[in-house]
């Protein structure tokens, strides 16, 4: 094996070619746990969001009981989407092409004209085809299958390699979310996110607060679990050095990063808890949202926290290189970094030249447990 | 015995309330496996009271779960017969017929399952439903359990202490809100709201705690008209059939003697041999039949347990109660032979 320790275990086609993207819509995407938003998303009955998950287009509202239903966004009739994306619905799903009407339970209760049109037609034999939800963390989900159990069979062993976070608890702030389309594979974004082995090189200006030499991940079932400690001088003065207020006990700080399957990051730290939430767009080109989440405090809190941090952090953050704003490597942005480093991957795979070289012990071990997972979910034909 | 009945010794007794004991029996090694339950449960004891055969169902109280022993609770009944008897006289060591655990209306944990349970409960229907809440909170521990307990004061509650303590005790898994009719003046206990639970109970209850485990079941227990009124109220909040359970107990509910039963003749098929019974003005169809020396399946005698439900092929019957049926098996035509009474001359009567 020498130091390719297996690899390539995915040919470079993985990571450029439709057909494999179809394959991986197909066979991950639209049978998974899809991220949908979070709980806030839907509070009062009758409201409604719908969401793309792989191939199937879901949507998720609320009935007066207050209970979760999700159906496929598809009249039983011709098939036209019922919701557009966000709304408000009361008692009935009205498509807009005929006017045929469900309730919230999806059955089919009234189609127009119909003893004219469609005298033979059994309106209780129609319903709309259900779908799964359930919020897990402060975040909704679906899954494309009805009977698709319960969510903690998919997620009940990572759990308790998560962080402590309330997440529920945390607020979401405008500035928080940011949108990345990165020309580059969702894999290799996936693969940056789970390499140990970069952090202290690529991020050596922009994620020195942690402990990269203490990192602990392990493969949980399909899910990456990632944690690391607070480097020394960081944690010697937490509360006075922490760049937002602290959103766990101090005595438990650190960074949880784990990557969920398939394509969702959390970055669950010290002062705030994040999404990373990938979505292949093309084989050559990937959506990134990360949405932010800090502690339910007021602006002042957060403004004396900044300043009281300052010192300790204009030392610290600074880009790899010197250079101006526009070069990624001088951003002091450890999100840029990884775009940079994404994007120029995804361009070498073109390469007549390009082979896959050695691969690290401990480091990039993450990088090939995901490749075995996806090509086992993929399979060979 | 071959008739279905164990001897269990009883372990020890606790009074719970001024009107209720619980009573927790021994099982030999030899019967662990017969009595094995669900939590929901009922057992069926037998006791002779003045030279008179008497059955009862009780639910078990206790979950199956934690290994606690088998445990029923009983609250006296205002003349009843059997609780009151029971009350006065059992006491730890002595011996007492007892049929094994029965009855559909029960909750099996999944150690991965995510679900959220409310729970309707008043007066003795607590004792099936503190054995489900018992059993979710040990055995399925991503589930949640929100307890809506109907109860004429705070001196009547069941289990009120050991609520306290499982709410205590397990983060916010277990919410219990007590619903009064006539709380005390005098008393220091706070409850959720006066009245009872009727829609607008149920209404503000899931608009305070709104299920989180999108995978919501309802579990309903109280006397024959409570079980109507919430079963209605869910549905009128858009809960579908299928996710409401319910199980009334029926010493609450007197038994409809308004139609006396007639003089008749009943064919009767009863493992796969046929036979005819006489039935006489006012004997029930289950009785009839064991007079005539068969043995068909019966164990409550209290309409309550539905071992001895059959399927009525001709003929019509009264009905003095039916808790153990959904309207559904009475469409269907299903009966209660310990409760049915002819009021046509001639019956066709089918044991499964």
């Amino acid at each position: 094996m020498g130091t390719n320790r297996g690899m390539p275990i995915l040919p470079v086609s993985a990571y450029t070619s439709q057909e494999w993207f179809d394959r991986e819509q197909e066979r991950i995407f639209s049978r998974t746990w899809a991220f949908a938003g979070f709980a806030e998303d839907i509070t009062e009955p009758g409201q409604y969001i719908s969401v793309q998950a792989g191939l199937n287009n879901i949507f998720v509202v609320m009935g007066r009981d207050r209970r979760l239903r999700a159906f496929h966004n598809i009249c039983r009739h011709r098939g036209t989407q019922l919701l557009r994306a966000v709304g408000q619905t009361q008692r009935a799903i009205v498509c807009p092409y005929h006017d045929w009407t469900y309730d919230l339970e999806g059955c089919l209760i009234s189609v127009p004209a119909q003893e004219r049109e469609f005298p033979e037609l059994d309106l209780s034999k129609i319903t709309l085809r259900r779908a799964s939800t359930d919020l897990w963390r402060g975040m909704l989900w679906v899954h494309p299958d009805e009977n698709a159990g319960s969510i903690m069979q998919w997620f009940g062993d990572v759990e308790p390699f998560l962080g402590p976070h309330k997440v529920e608890e945390l607020v979401e702030y405008k500035e928080g979310r940011t949108e990345y389309d990165v020309r580059a594979n969702w894999k290799i974004v996936v693969e940056n996110y789970i390499d140990g082995y970069h952090l202290a090189h690529l991020h050596s200006g922009t994620l020195a607060m942690y402990d990269h030499s203490r990192i602990k991940a392990e493969f949980i079932g399909p899910h990456y679990a990632f944690w690391e400690p607070l480097s020394a001088d960081y944690a010697e003065n937490l509360e006075k050095n922490a760049p937002y207020p602290l959103v766990i006990p101090t005595e438990q700080a650190g960074a949880w990063v784990p990557m969920l399957f398939p394509g969702i990051g959390l970055g669950e730290s010290e002062s705030s808890w994040s999404l990373f939430h990938v979505t292949p767009l093309a084989p050559d080109l990937t959506r990134v949202v990360i949405r932010t989440r800090v502690a339910d405090v007021s602006s002042w809190e957060f403004t004396r926290q900044s300043f009281r941090s300052f010192g300790f952090w204009s030392k610290r953050i600074g880009g790899k290189y010197e250079g101006d704003g526009d070069d990624p490597m001088a951003s002091g942005d450890f999100t840029k970094e990884d775009i940079y480093a994404c994007e120029q991957q995804q361009r070498s795979l073109k390469s007549p030249y390009f082979v896959h070289g050695p691969s690290s012990v401990e480091g990039e071990a993450g990088v090939r447990g995901h490749q075995e997972l996806v090509r086992d979910w993929v399979g060979d034909g | 015995m071959g008739d279905g009945f164990h001897q269990l010794r009883v372990l020890d007794t606790c009074a719970v309330t001024e009107q209720a004991t619980s009573f927790r029996f021994a099982v030999p090694t030899g019967l662990s496996g017969a009595f094995r339950w669900l939590a929901g449960q009922h057992l069926t004891l037998r006791f002779w009271i003045d030279g008179v055969e008497v059955r009862r169902s009780y639910s078990i109280s206790e979950t199956p779960s934690s290994g606690d022993p088998l445990r029923i609770t009983v609250k006296r009944v205002e003349g009843g017969l059997v609780s009151n008897h029971i009350n006065d006289r059992i006491t730890a060591g002595d011996i007492v017929d007892v049929m094994p655990p029965f009855g559909g209306f029960c909750l099996e944990p999944e150690p991965k399952g995510r679900r959220t349970y409310y729970f309707f409960g008043a007066g003795s229907g607590i004792t099936p439903l503190y054995a489900m809440i018992r059993t979710i909170l040990v055995a399925e521990p991503y589930s949640v359990a929100y307890l809506a307990y109907g109860n004429a004061n705070a001196d009547s509650i069941i289990f009120r202490e050991p609520l306290v303590d499982l709410e205590n005790q397990t983060e916010g898994r277990l919410v219990v809100r007590h619903v009064l009719t006539s709380p005390s003046w005098m008393s220091s206990f706070s409850y959720w709201r006066r009245g009872r639970i009727d829609a607008e109970a149920i209404a503000a209850f899931i608009d305070e705690h709104p299920p989180y485990a999108q995978d919501a079941q309802y579990y309903v227990c109280g006397p024959g008209g409570m079980n109507t009124t919430v079963r209605a109220a869910l549905q009128g909040l858009g809960v579908p059939d299928t996710r409401i359970h319910t199980e009334s107990y029926g010493a609450s509910e007197p038994p409809d003697d308004s139609v006396n039963g007639i003089t008749a003749t009943t064919s009767v098929r009863l493992n796969g041999a046929s036979l005819v019974v006489p039935i006489s003005a006012g004997q029930a169809v289950l009785d009839a039949v064991r007079a005539s020396g068969a043995n068909p399946p019966y164990s409550c005698e209290s309409g309550v347990c539905g071992a001895c439900r059959a399927h009525l092929r001709n003929g019509k019957v009264h009905l003095r109660a039916r808790m153990a049926l959904t309207d559904s098996d009475v469409e269907r035509g299903i009966i209660l032979t310990c409760q049915a009474l002819p009021t046509t001359p001639q019956l066709a009567v089918e044991y499964d």
